[in-house]
């Protein structure tokens, strides 16, 4: 499929979407609400680009939009770029003490006159929705976005703490703005309102996960995992299994 | 005997929501119970509980057949009156007859008043007419004469032909071509297929759905029949509010009712075409009406729309080839099956053929449902059948299309009431509320509602719509208490162009209508109350003080009578005087003068 981005051709795969191909040759397109390797969620609408079918022009989130042969796209036109600003502005107004959406509105030149902002908030979170994503993805489900309009929020069932979280941590991980608050001191981490011990690395001793978790893992792929350890040690004790093999062959 | 009895009597009780609210059930009973088993009447008046009228706020309504006379507030008690005079003695009950504010009369039969002269009823047909639970009545009314004649007469390709060429574009909002919708549908070699009506009709103004659903519900599973012969299809669903109660007991006991004559299940009417409905109530939030987020809900998910690059007629409910049409578009398709498209082409006007329901409400005075032509002009709603202002104050307005529609001036009244005119003008079809306003409406403050409706009833998913709309409602709350700015118009008009073109779904595409409507029509109500402080329609109360203009009072003391806080003082036949600081603005004194000497004065009008 033969796809024109901003005057160049690019051939796209059935399937993909006009962000994937644009990530996919470097082609800048902002969004807040992708990541890699999920599907697009058309929340942020930061990735607004338009597309040119035939003569009719139309405005698309480009991380839902499926490629078509034969359309042309264009990222940054001034409507489009004007648009953008404007979502950073109503997201500098939700949050306008965060760092990530202030650089950002500092990038696009975007300001906001005092008189509409309300310096008293503490809100962070853009409701971008990947953490929920990402906890879909995982197989807990253990928060969702609840509500509806101006009071939708992520929340676990009734804002308790979860039976089902089991603190990995990946929501925060994926957080485009660090909205989600994850603590960790004296052998423990709270998320979520919940608090849960950590268990360390039988090797080096390093704190590095939630019993919850290995459990999950364990539980996902049906084995039990004798031995404990941190990235840094799994990663080192594959790479001295391998030495070893390979002194074995010569 | 009176000749009254020569043709069977028929009492028609309306028992629609409106009116059961207004204690019709027991005008109901009160007949059964006068007239009844043990009644020595020799011909038993027929008493039947049929759907909506219409003229909801006149309720309950009861029609007595043949002669078609109508009688308009009926209570328990008028109903010893009727029987006595109208059913023993074929005399009529003067006092209950509507009063036609056009023809300045009393009208014996209700079709030939204004508000039904002017009306042709297609979606509407039998609503009034027939016992919703009574099959019998649909049959004799040609109840699924279509459905046999699609069966045994024409093969799916015709059914969709006949829709495509009559014209029919879908009543829930959008006006996608009906016959074009099943069309591309029915190309798509993947099953099963569905077929989904609308009923969740969350706009709090229209009730023509549930009217529909209520009044005639084997319509719209005749409708869907048909559609699923035509597309392929053998399952359907009916997504219906959830508060609708009367309609969702009555669509239940029509489809078990279908089902036993034979009209739903395997083998229809012995053709081997096998087809089932089953009721979905619906998740309670104006944005489960828009149809990914619909089809979302039936599957158990929460109701937030999608993006629709892909459309649902290919893949809709479990990503499969689905219809989804609105409960009016449904009760469209059994006439044009037996009629013809021809004949459907010929009524309304070009592009937009056949008919529209609009729920008329506000400051006319005649309210309720209303089926016209495609093409009526607005004027001839609002005065020929709406019967004109309330008390004909001056006009101001016309909103259209429910909750994100636009507002339409006294200059746009001759407008044709067809989809493209109305978008022409920036406000839309929609749902087919029409509200009308009057000079005591204030327009920020029609704008300022509405977002606030919008911001509460947007899912949520789109940072535009969501964070969009409710900084439009800071702004017009902002400018409605007098902290408004001049800049603040310009923000509203980029947000509200942003918001339209960024959001995903139809909710935020539309969602600034009335703002940006009331701006572009009503921009000097804006700059009255930004630059001079002031509300003139006396609604927005941090912005309105009344005083009385003594050259013009002549002490009558109805406004002091009426003050609930006994604000105004004067002596009889002299001039009154309001005292700002007991006065809490209600504005009665305003209404009731009969010598409009009460003014509106801003908020730092000095008297
Ligand atoms: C926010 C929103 C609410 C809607 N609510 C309704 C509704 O209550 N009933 C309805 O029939 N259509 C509603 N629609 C329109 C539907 O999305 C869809 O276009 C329609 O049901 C298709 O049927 P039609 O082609 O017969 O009109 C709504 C659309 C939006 C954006
Ligand atoms: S436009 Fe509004 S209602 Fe529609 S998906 Fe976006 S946030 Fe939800």
């Amino acid at each position: 499929m033969n796809v024109k981005i901003d005057g160049k051709y690019y051939s796209g795969n059935k399937g993909e979407t006009l962000l994937e191909l644009a990530r996919r040759n470097e082609i800048e397109i902002p969004s807040l609400c992708y990541k890699e390797g999920f599907e697009g969620l058309g929340r942020c609408r930061l990735c607004l680009v338009e597309v040119i079918e035939g003569n009719s022009t139309k405005t698309v989130s480009s991380c839902v939009y499926p490629i078509r042969d034969g359309i042309e796209v264009l990222t940054n036109t001034k409507n489009i770029v004007n648009m953008r600003k404007d979502i950073i502005f109503l997201l500098l107004l939700r949050t306008p003490n965060n760092g990530y959406i202030r650089k950002l509105a500092e990038e696009y030149g975007v300001k906001a006159p005092s008189r509409y902002l309300d310096m008293e908030r503490e809100e962070d979170c853009i409701l971008c929705g990947l953490c929920v994503k990402a906890c879909e993805k995982l197989g807990t489900n253990a928060i969702s976005l609840v509500n509806r309009g101006i009071t939708k929020k992520v929340s676990t069932p009734y804002d308790d703490a979860s039976k089902d979280c089991i603190g990995c941590g990946a929501c925060a991980e994926v957080c485009p703005t660090n909205a989600i608050s994850l603590v960790e001191q004296d052998g423990k981490r709270i998320i979520w309102n919940k608090t849960f011990d950590l268990i360390s690395c039988t090797r080096c001793g390093k704190c590095y996960s939630t019993e919850e978790v290995l459990h999950h893992i364990d539980e996902q792929l049906g084995v039990k995992t004798q031995e404990y350890l941190c990235e840094s040690c799994s990663r080192r004790l594959v790479g001295e299994k391998f030495k070893e093999a390979f002194q074995n062959l010569i | 005997m009176n000749d009254i009895y020569d043709e069977k009597m028929e009492i028609l009780v309306c028992c629609g929501t409106g009116c059961l609210a207004n204690n019709s059930y027991r005008v109901y009973e009160r007949f059964k119970e006068i007239l009844g088993e043990e009644s020595e009447v020799a011909v038993k008046p027929l008493i039947k509980a049929t759907g909506c009228n219409g003229l909801c706020e006149k309720g309950p309504v009861v029609k007595i057949l043949p002669k078609e006379i109508a009688y308009f507030k009926v209570l328990p008690d008028d109903v010893d009156d009727i029987v006595e005079k109208t059913v023993l003695k074929g005399e009529i009950v003067d006092r209950l007859l509507y009063f036609d504010v056009n023809e300045r009369k009393r009208i014996v039969s209700h079709k030939d008043a204004s508000f039904y002269k002017h009306q042709h009823k297609i979606a509407l047909r039998n609503i009034g007419e027939i016992d919703p639970l009574c099959i019998g009545d649909y049959l004799k009314r040609d109840g699924y004469r279509a459905l046999a004649k699609a069966l045994f007469e024409m093969t799916p390709d015709q059914v969709i032909g006949e829709v495509e060429r009559s014209g029919l574009r879908g009543r829930g909002g959008a006006g996608f071509p009906t016959g074009r919708k099943w069309n591309i549908c029915s190309t798509y070699e993947s099953f099963p297929k569905y077929v989904v009506c609308n009923g969740d009709e969350g706009d709090p103004g229209a009730f023509m759905d549930r009217s529909i659903m209520e009044g005639d519900p084997h319509t719209v599973i005749e409708g869907m029949i048909i559609c699923g012969y035509a597309i392929g299809s053998n399952r359907g669903f009916l997504y219906i509010r959830d508060e609708y109660d009367l309609a969702l007991k009555n669509m239940q006991a029509a489809i078990d009712n279908a089902r036993e004559f034979g009209y739903l299940g395997s083998n229809i009417l012995e053709s081997s075409f096998e087809f089932d409905l089953e009721i979905v109530r619906g998740g309670g939030a104006f944005v489960c009406g828009e149809s990914s987020a619909l089809m979302a809900s039936i599957e158990g998910n929460i109701g937030e729309p999608r993006a629709k690059y892909i459309r649902s007629v290919e893949k809709g409910l479990w990503d499969k080839p689905t219809v989804l049409n609105n409960v009016e578009t449904w009760a469209n398709i059994p006439p044009i099956i037996i009629n013809g498209a021809e004949w459907f082409n010929k009524i309304g006007i070009e592009g937009n053929s056949g008919t529209k329901v609009f729920s008329l409400v506000g400051k006319v005075k005649n309210t309720g449902l209303v089926e016209v032509p495609m093409g009526t002009k607005l004027n001839e709603l609002v005065y020929q059948i709406g019967g004109g202002i309330i008390r004909d104050r001056p006009f101001k307005a016309v909103q259209t299309g429910g909750p994100s529609g636009g507002c339409i001036p006294k200059e746009y009244m001759d407008i044709s009431l067809d989809f493209e005119s109305l978008d022409k003008i920036g406000s839309m079809m929609g749902s087919g509320g029409v509200i009308v306003m009057d000079d005591t409406t204030c327009m920020v403050e029609v704008a300022r509602y509405y977002m606030e409706f919008l911001s509460e009833e947007s899912c949520g998913k789109c940072t535009t719509c969501r964070e969009g709309i409710n900084t439009m409602l800071k702004i017009l709350e902002n400018i409605t208490i007098g902290e408004g700015q001049l800049d603040d118009i310009d923000l509203l008009l980029q947000l509200g162009e942003t918001i339209k073109e960024a959001s995903l779904c139809a909710l935020g595409k539309t969602a600034p209508n009335p703002v940006l409507t009331t701006i572009r029509y009503f921009r000097h109500e804006y700059l009255e109350h930004i630059k001079e402080k002031r509300c003139s329609a006396g609604v927005c109360k941090d912005l309105t003080t009344y005083y009385i203009d003594s050259e013009l009072c002549t002490g009558c003391g109805l406004c002091s009578r009426r003050c609930p806080v006994a604000a105004i003082d004067g002596k009889l036949k002299e001039p009154h005087i309001i005292d700002r600081d007991i006065c809490t603005k209600c504005g009665n004194c305003f209404t009731v003068c009969p010598r409009n000497a009460v003014k509106v004065g801003g908020a730092n009008y000095e008297c």
